[in-house]
């Protein structure tokens, strides 16, 4: 009897490493935190995530979105950085620009983003600057030479404004931006009622509109995706070194357009367990069929690539950094 | 085109499609009377539902939740002065006043069958309006926009009441809606505006927190104070009779219906208005209807004829707001947003096709916001006795439960502290407007209009310089705007008001 006992109890230690991961996650819930109300971009990556994870974590845990909307997602980052728990119950999503924020020391931060738990990036996207067809622009000499180019935007602190505003500081490019639509949709029906030219924003977004034939795309930052490999790149055309550099940091976090992160000091097996997760997931059929469906592209980038743009973000000669800020503002 | 008119309909009584518009009309019923949940917040969270149905059967129920949440919305506004949803506040004003005055049967029959004849006009002009929407949608630019803005803060002068004083005190509150439209971050340079160092404000401040202060909490003191139930001294046993009275009222100001149905649907098809406008601007057009003094100063204080405007407004929005998602791809409001998500998880894409290829889908979607709000009116109608006998229960019982109610409201906004704090600050600023008799809805007004003015003001100037005065549309808005600053000070209409009239 004792022996079988033991038998019994050796074989429970032998297994523990199995059962004990299992056991983090099976009958808890993970909470993803995400920077802004439901409806989003940013949402509905986390709901599409929310949907297929479970089967990719050991114990199959339930999922909850929690939306803590605010501040461009400041709000959130904040609280994931300092209020939620390192217990890999909960992990979050922000705005991909917060390094910059940061860069820039904007009024609010409490992060240091090099310090979270990365799990990764699920998802890359092009940002472009795309003119109405029945425009004479096709190449970027076309664009030097313009007269005037209307550029409606959104506002500072969005690529639809910011991207253009370097464009037309560093590369010679005359733009005039027109900021104050309510969101870049607008920005579309301006274009198609001939109130501004053209607008920049993600490939993504625009693409139905180039589908279309209302605008065709000229110029892109650094990221390729496949369709737009030969556009010219903002950097090219920059006249001056330090312009290049300012464009090159502006162009950093759409590489890592949908971050996931959890609180700063998660366990190292219980990030493993994450990022395997997250690995998995970005590979799941399902999931690419429905986010194809969806019009999201998924493209995961692992966490130690996306610390290697943070950092190198963040390892700014300070005269780069203040450039930056002259043109680069944070907000919502 | 008339074929696909009737096919539509076809769909829509599938039993499957119809069976989902039942769910979808459940759901929006509760969604509509818990001031908690949003119309569009809603709509995100079903997303994910619709993945397996067919494009016909995912309208019908993305649809036939969204178009009834107005509806039912109004139903709480009505009973307790707490806006069930963002866009039926307005309905407060005049209906929860009824209320108070034991006729909140009358109101909640009258919100219910103008929101009935708000929805089938807005279906209606979102079926005939598809050939020509994208020449009138195009018409409409920054300079355009701005000027509508205009022409709705110029309610403000029939919103103030008579008199030099109650003018002066319109103007100030209106600024003051202005004003706290600014808070926030500007789109123009990024300059933070009264954010007082909080991460919380940069984004301004949230419609839902401020109408449900401004107008909830007056309520509960003043019910408080009183110590009786909302309705307070009545003979018991009238309120269900008001029902039929408050349908019957629909039709005795049936122009006045269909003129603030038709308002709400052309601000539902102009894209950026937003869902908080309409209501408001019906609810001015439905003052200046008042035909002497004696009769503005029954506004306010419980005229049928306030709840019939924006009850309307609301519902008919929703089939306007529907012709930019459908003809352009460009949603007209955040709840559109979301739908445009629903397109594209069916695999269609909003646009040209919409008008052939789909043109039976399009119309599908007439029909049910047609019948998803019969079938609510209905049901409403059912309960709506029962629901008005709530205006009896004592104070004490009910104050905990409208409180719970408004602190929920608020804070589902941003789920942030921050909510809360806003719900109280505009609670208190209500409390004491309506203690020194100061009118509320001009400073709504100022305040869900304010930025629409302040952005599209900014883009008419820097891309046309000083030349959008002299577009043709604006110069007709700025004739409009000054007979609807002039109208309701008119002399001779005071003393034309024929004797007898309340």
């Amino acid at each position: 009897m004792i022996r079988f006992k033991l038998a019994v109890f050796s074989l429970l230690f032998l297994l523990s490493p199995v059962f004990s991961q299992a056991a983090e996650f099976s009958g808890k819930t993970l909470t993803i935190v995400v920077g802004y109300k439901p409806g989003g971009g940013y949402d509905r990556y986390a709901r599409l995530l929310g949907k297929h994870l479970p089967r990719y974590i050991p114990g199959n845990p339930t999922i909850v979105i929690q939306n803590m909307p605010g501040a461009n997602s400041i709000i959130s980052a904040n609280h994931l950085y300092s209020v939620a728990k390192p217990d890999g119950l909960t992990i979050g999503t922000f705005n991909n620009a917060l390094v910059v924020a940061q860069l820039i020391k904007v009024e609010g931060v409490r992060y240091d983003i090099a310090k979270f738990s990365w799990i990764g990036s699920v998802a890359s996207d092009a940002v472009i600057l795309a003119l109405r067809s029945d425009l004479p622009y096709r190449t970027a000499e076309d664009l030097r030479r313009a007269k005037e180019i209307i550029i409606g935007t959104t506002g500072p602190g969005s690529s639809t404004h910011d991207f253009p505003s370097l464009l037309k500081e560093f590369a010679g490019i005359n733009l005039k931006l027109v900021p104050g639509y309510s969101s870049s949709s607008d920005i579309m029906l301006a274009i198609e009622r001939k109130e501004v030219d053209g607008r920049a924003g993600s490939y993504d977004s625009i693409i139905p509109f180039i589908d279309r034939g209302l605008v065709r795309p000229v110029l892109r930052n650094r990221l390729s995706v496949p369709g737009i490999e030969k556009l010219p790149v903002d950097e090219e055309l920059a006249t001056t070194p330090k312009g290049k550099a300012v464009m090159a940091i502006n162009a950093a976090p759409t590489a890592i357009y949908r971050p996931y992160v959890a609180p700063p000091g998660t366990p190292a097996d219980t990030m493993k367990v994450l990022r395997d997760a997250f690995a998995k997931v970005t590979m799941d059929r399902e999931l690419l069929a429905e986010a194809k469906k969806t019009k999201m592209g998924i493209d995961y980038t692992p966490a130690e690539q996306v610390l290697k743009v943070i950092h190198e973000v963040l390892n700014q000669p300070p005269e780069i950094t203040k450039e930056l800020s002259k043109y680069i503002k944070f907000g919502d | 085109m008339f074929d696909a008119f009737i096919q539509g309909l076809f769909v829509v009584l599938q039993w499957k499609a119809f069976l989902m518009m039942l769910l979808g009309i459940f759901l929006g019923f509760w969604v509509g009377l818990l001031p908690g949940l949003g119309g569009s917040t809603t709509l995100a969270l079903m997303l994910p539902f619709i993945y397996k149905m067919t494009p016909e059967e995912a309208f019908a129920f993305l649809l036939g939740m969204h178009s009834v949440v107005s509806t039912t919305g109004d139903i709480t506004s009505v009973l307790f002065g707490v806006p069930g949803e963002g866009t039926t506040a307005a309905t407060i004003v005049d209906g929860h006043a009824m209320a108070k005055k034991g006729e909140a049967g009358r109101a909640l029959g009258a919100a219910l069958m103008s929101s009935l004849v708000g929805a089938v006009i807005g279906a209606l002009a979102l079926a005939l309006s598809i050939p020509v929407v994208r020449p009138l949608v195009l018409t409409f630019g920054a300079p355009e926009l701005f000027m509508l803005a205009v022409v709705g803060i110029a309610f403000i002068s029939s919103l103030s009441g008579q008199g030099g004083r109650s003018l002066l005190r319109g103007v100030l509150a209106g600024l003051l809606g202005l004003l706290f439209a600014m808070v926030g971050e500007d789109p123009q340079a990024g300059v933070q505006r009264f954010t007082l160092g909080q991460l919380y404000l940069w984004g301004g401040l949230d419609l839902v927190p401020v109408l449900v202060g401004l107008f909830a909490i007056p309520e509960i003191v003043d019910l408080a104070v009183r110590g009786t139930s909302i309705a307070s001294d009545l003979p018991k046993g009238d309120l269900g009779k008001g029902v039929w009275e408050g349908i019957k009222d629909t039709f005795r100001h049936f122009w006045l219906t269909v003129r603030c149905s038709l308002l709400g649907t052309f601000i539902g098809i102009m894209p950026g208005l937003g869902g908080g406008v309409a209501q408001w601007i019906a609810y001015g057009h439905a003052v200046q209807g008042a035909r002497s003094d004696e009769e503005r100063k029954g506004f306010g204080k419980g005229d049928v004829r306030g709840v019939l405007g924006p009850g309307a407004a609301n519902n008919s929005k929703e089939g306007g707001a529907l012709i930019p998602t459908i003809a352009f791809g460009v949603p007209g409001s955040s709840a559109m947003a979301i739908l445009l998500g629903a397109f594209f998880l069916q695999g269609i894409m909003p646009g040209p096709d919409m008008l052939n290829k789909y043109v039976t889908l399009t119309f599908s979607m007439v029909w049910t916001l047609v019948i998803a709000n019969i079938i609510t009116v209905a049901a409403s109608l059912l309960f709506l006795a029962q629901l008005a006998r709530l205006t009896l229960v004592r104070g004490s019982i009910l104050i905990p439960f409208i409180l719970f109610l408004a602190f929920i409201g608020s804070y589902t906004s941003n789920n942030h502290l921050g909510d809360l704090l806003v719900f109280l600050f505009f609670g208190g600023l209500g409390y004491l407007m309506v203690v020194c008799g100061w009118p509320r809805s001009p400073l709504v007004l100022g305040f869900v209009l304010g930025k629409i003015a302040e952005n599209n003001f900014y883009i008419s100037t820097i891309r046309y310089g000083s030349a959008w005065l002299l577009r043709p549309v604006v110069l007709v808005l700025v004739i409009l705007t000054v007979a609807v600053i002039v109208y309701p000070l008119l002399p001779f209409r005071r003393t034309s008001a024929p004797a007898g009239r309340a």
